[in-house]
């Protein structure tokens, strides 16, 4: 095997040096018990507290209004049951769309099983939600809507802003997943219009492990996790100190440089696609152009075998990611592009290839020529 | 002939892989033709095709100049487990191979 080429930073990215730095700071000095009335506990408040500023920054809001979970998995989860469990269930409607992260589908599903009406909303042919679809599902008993702000498969950016001008107008609580958009889009709660947001470190170079959710000042949410006041009471537990260190300085590092990073992303997003298009014309890139996030391809290559494709691409060390997974009694197709309404074949033929600061345009050359070599094989015949 | 030997090639899916090579392993010996039959995950190893008599693939991994026996797409597969016209093609060859 050559070297490896890491290809899928939507699924994770490698630690940032200075967030190593921070996390192994935290571990040497700052042990203490953050609840504790000592000066070792004093130390892993002041870190914490800093974190919680640096997050803040990230995301333009006030520290207080973050509370620190286990990853984004848990911050939708609290946004969602946090907010809804506050009302009867027949009379709290949730509205999401159907391209969701699986955090949120699944937290969804779990809603309707407890009574609770959901409304999943269908998106175009490029997995984009239109605002009035948004308009058109709202009930007099809607409570929340959550809806992603860029996503994981396609990399389609939804109209955020939009959404959340509908939301206030009908005074209803509004959620954005925000994890595929914090390292690269210039987050600001007011401007979207949110009312909770959540993020995750390892997304933005960070660790695995921690994330956050944006709770507006005033709000109330039931918690999850009971035992104990860490995070206003709202997430009990002593807190991962060393991981909100991580989270704090991961958020440093993409803050500095998202306008810059986001145009060389876009640059060789655009270099990947010619390259791509001119191996085979039957390469189809899914999403729309100027409405995706320069970090994320989806590419179907129409009478190809995904699968057989990614195994050859991982037997020379390129690691991508596949748009389908299997279950107990099928292969189960992606639901984001099930949603898109894209054919059965173009979906079994698709891969993720997602781009990070590490990326090169000699990384993308070395996959190109790769591809160009296996595609004959992988053909389904 | 239990010694001929039906090698079921699948990928990512373990759990697909072995309920098609024991679905194919019970269907051979109903008909009449009973086999062993092997899973192989190219997950594992993909440069060095099983030895067997008869490879059937759920995705396209090896050619039979690679195998040195005939090899049959079986895909439909993951979807139908009974497909007709895949599992026709599966029990000629088997057929075909006994008879010889």
């Amino acid at each position: 095997m050559s070297s490896r080429i890491y290809l899928d930073y939507c699924a994770t990215t490698p630690i940032h040096a200075s967030v190593r730095e921070q996390i192994l700071r935290a571990l040497d000095t700052s042990f203490g018990n953050p609840s504790s009335m000592h000066w070792a506990g004093a130390d892993s408040k002041q870190m914490i507290k800093q974190a919680r500023v640096d997050v803040a920054d990230g995301i333009r809001c006030l520290p207080d209004e973050l509370t620190f979970t286990s990853g984004a998995t848990e911050a939708d989860n609290l946004a969602l049951f946090g907010t809804l469990r506050r009302f009867p269930a027949n009379n709290a409607h949730f509205i999401t769309s159907s391209i969701e992260h699986h955090a949120i589908l699944h937290a969804a599903k779990q809603l309707e099983h407890d009574g609770y009406s959901v409304t999943y909303l269908p998106v175009n042919e490029y997995g984009l939600v239109n605002p009035e679809d948004v308009r058109r599902a709202i009930r007099p008993e809607t409570k929340l809507i959550s809806i992603m702000y860029v996503n994981n498969e396609v990399g389609s950016i939804q109209p955020i802003a939009e959404i959340g001008r509908i939301a206030r107008e009908y005074k209803i609580l509004f959620h954005t997943d925000a994890v595929q958009a914090i390292g690269l889009f210039d987050v600001n709660v007011d401007q979207l219009n949110v009312d909770l947001l959540s993020l995750s470190a390892h997304k933005i170079y960070g660790p695995k492990g921690i994330g956050a959710l944006y709770i507006r000042s005033g709000l109330e949410l039931i918690p999850m996790i009971v035992g104990g006041p860490q995070e206003h009471s709202l997430r009990a537990g002593t807190e991962n100190v060393p991981g909100i260190a991580g989270l704090g300085a991961s958020m440093n590092v993409v803050r500095q440089g998202r306008a810059d990073e986001r145009v060389r992303l876009g640059g060789l997003r655009k270099y990947l696609v010619d390259g791509l298009q001119a191996i085979s014309p039957a390469v189809i890139v899914n999403g729309l152009d100027e409405k995706v996030a320069p970090h994320v391809l989806s590419v179907s290559f129409i009478g190809v075998d995904a699968e057989m494709l990614l195994i050859r691409l991982n037997g020379e060390g390129i690691a991508v990611s596949l748009g389908s997974a299997c279950n107990s009694k099928s292969i189960e197709p992606s639901h984001v592009l099930t949603a898109m309404k894209l054919p059965r074949e173009q979906i079994e033929s698709t891969l993720r290839i997602s781009l990070g600061m590490p990326t090169t345009r000699d990384e993308l050359n070395t996959l190109l020529g790769v591809i160009t070599r296996v595609l004959p094989r992988v053909l389904v015949q | 002939m239990t010694n001929y030997r039906v090698c079921v090639i699948g990928g990512w899916c373990g759990n697909r892989l072995y309920m098609v090579a024991e679905h194919i392993s019970e269907l051979l010996e109903k008909a009449g033709y009973p086999c062993n039959v092997k899973s192989h995950s190219v997950w594992e190893n993909y440069t060095q095709p099983p030895a067997a008599n008869l490879v059937l693939q759920l995705l396209p991994a090896f050619t039979e100049a690679e195998t040195g026996c005939p090899v049959i797409m079986i895909r439909p597969l993951l979807v139908d487990l009974d497909h007709p016209a895949t599992i026709e093609k599966v029990l000629k060859q088997v057929q075909a191979d006994y008879i010889a």
